[in-house]
This record gives structure tokens, sequence and C-alpha cells, in this order.
């Protein structure tokens, strides 16, 4: 990939994150919060973004969303093929995802 | 008590119209609503276009502990402490809110919903009054659903630690392979189990 096709494919990527970030966070903050799991103050700021801010946000050499789970646990039952089938292994994940926001703001 | 604000009343409504539509028992919408008795059956009547089951609400919270839906209900707490984190919400939207994320996690897992919102709004009293907690599984670190009472220092979790014939339920096994557990909401909610932290799957 060529750094000019590499560079479009972020801004696009950024884009579309920021977008669907900010759409979010208009129609209901609290589920937006939690879905994304960012902080109370970058959700403002991204929310109170204008369109040409976002744009040009977006087209910084730097990916503006990353991983947010950091954690071997999550990431071993989420690929792994458990004996039990995948279901037993995805609650656990869920259960897992679902508290790691709490776990950042206790 | 009568609401004064026409706004505060509309918005009543509104969560009330909500719980209805989760399948809300009466009793949940008398306690999250400022509504009187007449209006919310009035509500339910319109909504269901039938009365509202009658007799108690199940009480014991010691089916919290019973595998299957404890894994449930640890789920949504997880989702409801999220939600409340995050952001300040009244009671009853927060429940509205976390049930709704619940349901939707459980449907990406093709899962059955063992959770009511009934039961959801039961675990929540329960959390206020103290019976429930939650403990940190000492493997995995997930926070589970647990007897405030209980010895939780080397707790591990029913998924880290599966008990034999855990999801093997009778519904389950009907469909053959299914690996589903599947379960009729009626036979896990007439059911109740001995009292300790060992996690017993009712069959």
């Amino acid at each position: 990939m060529k750094p000019e096709q590499l560079r479009e494919e972020i801004r696009e990527t950024n884009l579309a994150y920021l977008m669907l970030a900010q759409h979010m966070l208009r129609q209901d903050r609290a589920q937006a919060l939690y879905r994304l799991g960012l902080s109370e103050e970058v959700a403002s700021i991204i929310e109170s973004l204008t369109t040409a801010q976002l744009l040009r946000l977006a087209a910084s050499s730097m990916l503006m969303c990353r991983f947010r789970f950091d954690d071997d646990m999550v990431w071993s039952l989420l690929t792994s093929h458990s004996r039990d089938g995948a279901v037993p292994a995805g609650m656990h994940a869920s259960i897992l995802m679902a508290g790691r926001p709490a776990l950042a703001a206790a | 008590m009568r609401q004064k604000s026409v706004v505060g009343e509309a918005r009543q409504v509104r969560v009330a119209t909500d719980l209805i539509r989760l399948g809300a028992r009466l009793q949940v919408l008398e306690s999250e609503t400022k509504l009187s008795r007449e209006r919310l059956l009035r509500l339910y009547k319109e909504l269901v276009g039938k009365s509202p089951p009658k007799g108690m609400l199940p009480f014991s919270t010691d089916w919290f502990m019973t595998w299957q839906p404890n894994v449930h209900a640890s789920l949504f707490m997880n989702i409801h402490r999220a939600l409340t984190g995050a952001s300040a919400l009244e009671d009853a939207d927060a429940l509205v809110g976390a049930y709704r994320l619940y349901l939707e996690q459980i449907g990406i897992l093709r899962l059955e919903p063992v959770l009511s919102v009934t039961r959801a709004w039961r675990l929540l009293k329960f959390f206020d009054c103290g019976l429930l907690t939650m403990a940190p599984c000492r493997r995995c670190g997930g926070h589970f659903v647990v007897h405030a009472y209980d010895l939780v220092k080397n707790y591990v979790c029913g998924l880290c630690h599966m008990p034999s014939r855990a999801g093997k339920t009778r519904a389950a096994g009907k469909t053959g392979t299914d690996p589903d557990f599947r379960k009729e909401r009626a036979a896990v909610d007439g059911h109740s189990v001995k009292s300790g932290s060992v996690p017993v799957f009712p069959n």
C-alpha cells in the first residue's frame, strides 16, 4: 500500500468513526458512552465538533480510535473455540467487556 | 402521589410505556412511576390488550445464584453499572436502558433471554437493600452477582468453573444438538434451590 493510499484509508476510517460517535452521542448519550467506552470529557468534545473540525481531525496521519480491551482474558475468550461451544465463551466475554468501563470509572 | 406538571406526567407515561412494552409487571410500574394504579391499569390494557397478570412477584435471591440465571444476571448488572457509572440516569431510565442492551447482547449470542424485566428490577432492588452484591472472580477478574454474606475472597465464577451439567436443560435436550441453553421461563421461575455459593443448576 502506498503512503498516500494508506493516509486516505486512515482518513476514511477516522471520518466514519467520528461521525458515528457524534451521531450516537446525539441520539442517546448514556447508551453511546457505554457503547463507545469514552470518558465524559472526550464525548463532550466529539459531540461539539463542527463538520469542518471533524474533517480536519479525520485528515490526521494517526487513527483516532483504538482497541479498548487490553486484557488477554477477553481476547482469548473472543477468539477461542471452547469445548462447550461458543455460547459460554461469548457470554463470558460479554460480561467481562461490559464490566470494563465500570472498572475504569471506579 | 399525583404529578402536577403535565410535562412530568408525560415523562412518567413514557417510562411506564417502555416498561410495559418490555413485559414488566404492574408492581414494577407502581414502584418506578408516580402514576396512579388506575391509570397504569388503563395504560397496560391499552398496550397489551389484556389485564395484567395477578399474584405475587418472585421474591427469592436464590434464583439468581443458580448457574444460568447467575450468568444472565451478572451480564445485566455489569451493563447497568457501566451505564449508570458513565452518566447520571433516573432509576427507571437506567433499568430500561440496561435491559434493552442486555436483550441486544443476548440476541447477538443467539440465546433466549432468561432474565425478565421484572426479575431485572427485582435484582436491582436486592442490590439496593444490600442482599446481593458483586464479587470479582479470582481467575477472570469479571464481576458476578453473589449473596452479600457469602465468603468471596477466593470466589471463582460459574463460567471459569463450569458445573458439569451447566446449560443442559430439558428444553435444550429436546432440540437435539442445539448448544443453546434454552429454557422455558416458567420452568425457571417456578424453581427454587437450596441457597449456597456452590453453583447448582436445577433440572
